[in-house]
């Protein structure tokens, strides 16, 4: 008896073990995504309540790597960019990090609407291989620049050409997406403004590229305030991008307006005051300053540590306001280009955070409708398509949501309906608690990543893929190539 | 295993320290940059800005003292700890507990007080079933003697 009660504890206590561990083992198993993987095979199909197409890898199906300008049209701009690996002096600290150029960020590309813009990219030291994306630009699928989705890294030595068309005016941003968590933040980036055809009539014009550096603030790579010259009653417009992971906040010590929003001219802005603007992550403003008749200099402040100091002089920093202004209702209303209404693709985007696996390493991960990565949702779209994504946000943190390849319009936040300028973005500052509708039209074949680019983030599986119908990938994660998108 | 029993516990306990350290550390890095002129936000924070990395290191260490709970409860159903598995199942709990108010902490940070007070009483169960386990020793079976 002894003995079989010994045995019969035995056989229990293998038991509970084992109803422990199997799920854990299940959970770990499914996580794994193997040493090289194609996005186009990757997490479920979402048909947003669409018509379902035949999941096309075959013959009839167009690769992204066709998706492109014809090659027998002849550039109107030309720029080479050589990407190192090397430290940088920032405020007279060395901090390790990567060069376009020579300098971080890279050269400043500037177009006009209409012309071809032709990017020699060229590797000369970056160990893990480079790619450029267009941030906000919505360039042919081919030139987004993502490894192991629309083309595979530019190796050490290796070359790429990207050639796209300039057809959206205003301020857009380039930057690495192999490895982009570590790639962009070390400063393998820079700024991209496509200028009307006329120009700004009367003028300043700057670009104002705030990053930080192992923890310290610069704009334009500079270690603090950027002093612009400026004459008494000039328009000045002051194109702030925020190449950081985290959203920032920028004020003035008077009036400005917000001219433009991801590169979307806001329709009829008003006079800013006693507020601030947030710039979500990826995101651009266009702020306009009339400088005082007077002759003082006017300070923008881009975040609360680096600020743009316009015309002579070194105004006090005046305090954070209290509130930023409202996109949802700055700006006057005016007719979209398209009728959300008639969307026939309504696809939900929704944030969390749980305990579980992603790669076989546990932990506290993003989820995507309650999916872990590689278990996330490949919204499916047909040329055309107007589609709704309902994004909402119950992870604890901010995300700064970005879909590439396309600009969506605003529809409403937490349920209420826009009422301002319509308001366009590339990238979203989804905060904690926040749910917004956005609608976007389908008009750019490819496979497009729908990420948090909060570039650390993304690493940890924060990514989903717009996928239009008929179009496949060649490209895979991983593998020989070493395709590394985040 | 009651070794084993043991030394989990006992690291739990100790993880729960290092927790109170890393974060003790981090908010005094930050003060520090702050008073040498340096800017906190989100984006200094997530790019190496002194102290970030101790963020960092306690949210990884929350999930391994969860890793840790899980593997004191499989070893206690083959240690013969009486009510070792009881003890077990409180550490497994507190543990969990404990990391949920660190999630919720961020939304609700009022929480971020329950989520300290948790932390001591992690440590306590802890603790209490390492010291459970070396006081009582394991039920053992009679050898009948007129078997001889």
């Amino acid at each position: 008896m002894p003995r079989s009660s010994t045995r019969l504890r035995l056989i229990v206590a293998i038991l509970a073990a084992v109803a422990v561990l199997a799920p854990l083992a299940w959970l770990w198993q499914s996580s794994l995504v193997g040493k090289s993987y194609s996005v186009m095979g990757m997490g479920y199909l979402d048909y947003g309540g669409g018509p379902v197409a035949e999941h096309d890898h075959g013959s009839t199906a167009r690769s992204v790597a066709d998706l492109k300008v014809e090659d027998s049209r002849k550039a109107d701009v030309r720029v080479d960019l050589v990407a190192e690996q090397q430290n940088l002096n920032i405020g007279g600290r060395s901090v390790p990090g990567y060069t376009l150029n020579g300098t971080s960020p890279g050269p400043t590309i500037t177009a006009r609407p209409g012309q071809l813009v032709e990017v020699h990219l060229r590797n000369a030291s970056v160990k893990a291989g480079i790619a450029m994306h267009w941030h906000g630009y919505d360039v042919p699928a081919a030139m987004d620049g993502v490894a192991g989705v629309t083309q595979d890294e530019v190796p050490v030595g290796g070359e790429f050409t990207y050639r796209f068309v300039a057809d959206q005016i205003g301020t857009y941003w380039y930057h690495s997406h192999q490895v982009s968590h570590e790639q962009v933040i070390g400063g393998l980036f820079g700024s991209l403004v496509v200028l009307p055809k006329t120009g700004h009539s009367d003028g300043v014009d700057v670009v104002a590229a705030a990053h930080t550096y192992s923890g310290m603030k610069t704009i334009n790579g500079v270690a603090g305030d950027l002093k612009v010259p400026a004459k008494p009653g000039q328009q000045v417009r002051l194109r702030v991008i925020n190449t950081d992971n985290g959203p920032i906040e920028s004020w003035a010590d008077m009036p400005f307006r917000v001219l433009a929003i991801d590169g979307y001219a806001v329709n009829g802005p008003t006079d800013v005051t006693d507020h601030s603007v947030t710039i979500t992550a990826g995101g651009r403003v266009d702020l306009g300053v009339r400088m005082p008749t007077d002759g003082r200099a006017v300070r923008v402040q881009v975040s609360k540590g680096t600020a743009v100091i316009l015309g002579t002089g070194d105004p006090a920093v005046p305090p954070q306001p209290a509130a930023a202004v409202d996109f949802l209702s700055y700006g006057s209303q005016t007719a979209l280009p398209f009728d959300p209404a008639k969307a026939n693709r309504r696809f939900d985007y929704s944030i969390g955070r749980r305990p579980g696996f992603v790669r076989g390493v546990p932990g506290l991960w993003w989820s995507i409708n309650g999916h872990l990565y590689p278990h996330v949702p490949m919204y499916v779209v047909r040329d055309g398509d107007i589609v709704i994504m309902h994004i909402d946000n119950h992870s604890g943190q901010v995300h700064p949501m970005h879909l590439h390849g396309h600009h969506a319009v605003v529809l409403a936040r937490n349920g209420v309906a826009a009422t301002g300028s319509p308001w366009w973005i590339d990238s979203l500052n989804v905060l904690d608690g926040e749910s917004y509708d956005i609608a976007f039209v389908a008009t750019n074949p490819g496979i497009w990543l729908d990420h948090c680019h909060h570039l650390k983030h993304a690493e940890q599986g924060m990514v989903a893929h717009l996928m239009y119908e008929g179009i496949t990938t060649p490209y895979r994660i991983g593998g020989t190539a070493g395709n590394q998108p985040e | 295993m009651r070794t084993a029993y043991r030394v989990l516990a006992l690291a739990i306990a100790a993880l729960v320290v290092i927790q109170a350290a890393v974060i003790g550390y981090g908010m005094f890095a930050q003060l520090n940059w702050i008073d040498h002129g340096g800017t906190l936000d989100k984006s200094a924070l997530e790019s190496s800005a002194p102290g970030a990395a101790a963020f960092l290191l306690h949210g990884l260490n929350g999930g391994i003292a969860l890793l840790l709970s899980l593997a004191l409860l499989i070893i206690s159903f083959f240690a013969k700890i009486a009510q070792g598995v009881r003890w077990a199942v409180i550490v497994l709990i507190a543990t969990v507990v404990q990391v949920a108010l660190g999630m919720l902490s961020h939304t609700l940070t009022a929480v971020g007080a329950l989520h300290w007070a948790v932390a001591l009483v992690l440590f306590g169960v802890a603790v209490g079933a390492a010291t459970h386990a070396r006081k009582l020793a394991p039920v053992k079976e009679r050898v009948p003697t007129d078997v001889a």
